[in-house]
């Protein structure tokens, strides 16, 4: 798999990794280094990754939206604008872009001489061709969809210039098309049906798809004509991989035992133990990148009962003790988190004394609710019904460690007296239980550039499904003065303002008891030491392998 | 226990201590094996009825910061992710784990014996039917046969249980038609026929009794794989679901550990493995008893 006759460059292999971080990547575990002169990429070989997410069904992120087609996407689609490590938002397949003094137009002028894979030229014509396949219903896309809420038309300025007219100012429309669901793809193989583009989506990216055996692998090989690399890549001109092939294991002892016997050079998903394992090794470096958006929490259904009483959301938040669960079982490797919000989000605001773990205030609060009684067992009972929290969990996305919190929480929660049901599942039936509102709580991961992911998931609108039938507002929060505040967030452009309508919202969704905050929402990818210029993109933290090699 | 124990001393009585004994194999009624197996499967029974005797703790108990501790006196298997104590949820997963092993046999006995009796009573029509029936199900390896179950009616302990259960009684049914085929030939059946009694009375006085003797020993050998599958299912997330005390469930939290915590996934294994195991030399023993009576 990998490229032979390279073994004995040890020295610009280090060298290499300085030059990484100098780019403002943060790759644990390097050692010391020489000049960094003498770094000169090898081109050639073959990148075997292993994902531990779920295999994705239509590899197009514009349908549905996802997480795990993000990841893959990256490496073949590219957005018309990326952010940088600061949080800057940066040039990509747009050069430069204006907002109307309104609010309500914004020009997008695009890089000069790009073309998709398949030849079709990037113009205005092809943005105008993606904003509508995200819009119509037919795509049945979520993430993008929700994304472009305010965007009303597109129109064609001019060849290389698109405007986006908006329905009302959106102060979060740059972070919003800088993510992989709003990357641009080939109009030419939009035009075809759905499921083949689903098979073989056609972008401008260093690499392109050239098969994919279901259940197996999707082989990607390198473009020999990219020419539009992010503002802040290292270098310009094709990759130097020839080719990846992203395979899927699920289980995560196999693929980290896949990492460590060559088979795999990254795996993502990585299990908190391996990662402690992995930073005592000399073979194999660590990539920590905490996802932007939602941090990892649980989400309380306050559209049914019990939880549409906020005395018993209280009681439960107040029964579940998370501090000594993410204590034992992600050993360093995640903080606890008291935000709605991750914490590379500059916004996030934090409660830590709403979360504090406190089972007697837990049971007065059962006890003013009305669930006085116990039953033989010692669960909760009023009115002859036994207090139940019907939990559904994604086995796809919740790591086993996180499937311990959850078994951790309903340990607690059960002195208290709660019945806490998991039921684990695979997405699938995951988001048909959501969608039949049959769950009393949930933890889904949410990614999002920017505090915008705010309204996704707390404005009441998010409780009507987006076309693929999928609705973020799990915890149901349907709150007019929440409301008011983050369609105002959404719109105002003074930075300050802002921030101050942001910090209100997320105040008062921590105060009605909707979620409980558990951890960041981290990327941990493991990497081995052959594999150098790998990084995380800080859009949404996927992997980008277009400056990567292998020595 | 004590019974067992009286028998077993037996065994190692000065009497048998005679090899030349023509006599020996006869009263050397139970080896090392049996003995051992015997022992482990009265432990398994106390365990399943009683388990506070064996492990006083709660199997679900959460002690998050004793979490990942190796075995120790004061955790004789260690702890797992959530500081649980292994000995105690192992103690406690028996119970339903033979529960579940005993269930699916009974249930492939009983399917099987239907089966078979068809087969073997009805005449060729109906033999040759259930013969290619029975040809059919034995093309899908048992295990396909209980997850193409689990597939239509849902994963479950119940469902499971009843899947081992159907996966088992194509080859219980063939051997009960073979059994059934070779007594009715017998004399004694022929005499009986003879003597102008009904085939029914002829079924259930003369052929059954005869057919069930080895029906026994082939459930005691049956509860060893069928305890081995279900704990398979339940490895594979069809069966118990976690944190519930059963062994493949263990087993399959343990797998994601298995580098830096051995203990999560051996002592569930050990003990899947010893119960088939002593299962496995019960029945044995049985049969040859049987075989030689």
């Amino acid at each position: 798999m990998h490229t032979s006759g390279y073994t004995h460059r040890t020295a610009r292999t280090l060298t290499g990794l300085v030059g990484l971080a100098a780019t403002g990547i943060l790759l644990t575990g390097c050692a010391t280094a020489e000049s960094p002169e003498a770094t000169r990429p090898l081109t050639g070989g073959t990148l075997t990754y292993a994902s531990g997410d779920a295999e994705p069904t239509c590899l197009d992120p514009h349908v549905g939206g996802n997480y795990p087609q993000a990841l893959v996407s990256t490496q073949y689609l590219e957005s018309l604008v990326s952010r940088n490590a600061d949080g800057e938002i940066i040039p990509w397949l747009a050069d430069s872009w204006t907002e109307s003094a309104d609010g309500l137009a914004w020009d997008f002028t695009l890089a000069a001489g790009v073309s998709f894979t398949d030849g079709t030229p990037l113009d205005a014509a092809a943005v105008q061709a993606n904003i509508a396949h995200i819009q119509d219903p037919e795509t049945a896309s979520s993430t993008g969809y929700l994304a472009l809420g305010k965007v009303t038309g597109t129109d064609a300025v001019s060849t290389n210039v698109v405007r986006l007219t908006l329905s009302e100012p959106d102060s979060a429309l740059l972070e919003s098309l800088s993510q992989p669901w709003l990357a641009i793809e080939s109009p030419t193989a939009l035009a075809r049906s759905q499921d083949e583009n689903c098979a073989s989506p056609v972008g401008t990216g260093p690499f392109q798809v050239e098969k994919w055996v279901q259940q197996e692998s999707i082989t990607l090989v390198r473009n020999e004509k990219y020419n539009s690399p992010p503002a802040d890549a290292a270098h310009t001109g094709p990759a130097y991989l020839d080719s990846i092939v992203w395979r899927f294991i699920p289980d995560s002892a196999s693929r980290y035992a896949a990492l460590q016997s060559g088979d795999a050079d990254v795996i993502d998903n990585a299990q908190p133990d391996t990662i402690v394992q992995a930073e005592k090794s000399d073979t194999i470096v660590h990539l920590d990148a905490p996802r932007p958006g939602a941090s990892n929490r649980i989400e309380l259904n306050s559209g049914r009962a019990p939880f549409n009483d906020p005395l018993v959301r209280e009681a439960f938040i107040r029964s579940a003790n998370v501090d000594d669960a993410v204590t034992s079982l992600f050993r360093g490797t995640a903080e606890r988190s008291y935000s709605a919000l991750s914490s590379v989000e500059p916004l996030a605001v934090s409660g830590p004394d709403l979360f504090a773990y406190d089972p007697e205030a837990a049971s007065d609060l059962l006890d003013s609710a009305g669930w006085t009684e116990r039953d033989s067992n010692g669960y909760r009972v009023k009115d002859g019904e036994r207090l139940t929290v019907d939990f559904p969990v994604s086995t796809n996305q919740s790591i086993p460690a996180e499937q311990s919190l959850f078994e951790q929480i309903q340990a607690t929660a059960k002195k208290t007296g709660f019945e806490v049901l998991l039921s684990p599942m695979d997405l699938s039936s995951w988001y048909t239980a959501l969608g039949e509102n049959d769950y009393d709580a949930v933890s889904a991961p949410y990614t999002k550039v920017g505090p915008d992911v705010l309204r996704i998931l707390f404005h009441s609108d998010g409780i009507t499904p987006a076309p693929s039938g999928y609705f973020a507002n799990h915890a149901q929060v349907n709150d007019p003065a929440i409301d008011a505040l983050l369609t105002q967030a959404g719109q105002v452009t003074d930075a300050d303002e802002r921030a101050a309508l942001y910090a209100d919202a997320q105040s008062q969704v921590l105060a009605g008891f909707y979620i409980l905050p558990l951890f960041d929402q981290q990327n941990h990818y493991l990497l081995g030491t052959d594999v150098v210029g790998a990084r995380a993109l800080p859009t949404v933290s996927t992997p980008t392998f277009y400056d990567a090699w292998l020595k | 226990m004590s019974d067992l124990e009286i028998q077993a001393g037996l065994g190692r009585s000065p009497r048998t201590g005679a090899p030349q004994s023509p006599r020996a194999p006869r009263i050397r009624r139970f080896g090392v094996a049996e003995v051992l197996a015997g022992l482990f499967a009265l432990f398994l029974v106390t365990a399943a009825l009683f388990p506070a005797l064996v492990a006083p703790g709660d199997p679900l108990g959460i002690d998050p910061l004793s979490a990942f501790q190796t075995p120790s006196p004061a955790h004789w298997f260690g702890t797992d992710e959530s500081g649980r104590d292994i000995y105690t949820r192992v103690s406690h997963g028996t119970g339903s784990s033979l529960l579940i092993g005993t269930l699916a046999t009974v249930i492939g006995l009983g399917l099987g014996l239907v089966l078979g009796t068809l087969a073997g009573m009805l005449g060729p029509v109906v033999d040759f039917t259930v013969n290619r029936f029975l040809e059919v199900l034995f093309a899908f390896p048992g295990l396909l046969l209980a997850l193409l179950f689990i597939l239509i009616f849902g994963p479950g302990v119940a469902t499971a249980t009843i899947a081992v259960g159907l996966a088992t009684a194509p080859g219980y049914a063939r051997i009960i038609r073979g059994q059934l085929l070779s007594v009715r030939s017998s004399a004694f059946v022929e005499a009986a026929t003879v003597l102008g009694r009904s085939p029914v009375q002829i079924l259930m006085r003369h052929i059954l009794p005869n057919t069930l003797a080895p029906l026994f020993v082939l459930g005691t050998l049956g509860i060893g794989q069928a305890i081995v599958w279900a704990s398979a299912l339940s490895y594979l997330g069809l069966g118990s679901a976690p944190p519930a005390a059963e062994w493949g469930a263990m087993l399959s939290a343990g797998r994601t550990y298995i580098g830096s915590a051995w203990w999560m996934s051996f002592f569930p294994g050990l003990f899947i493995v010893l119960t088939a195991v002593s299962a496995t030399a019960l029945g044995r023993g049985i049969e040859r008893r049987v075989r030689r009576a």
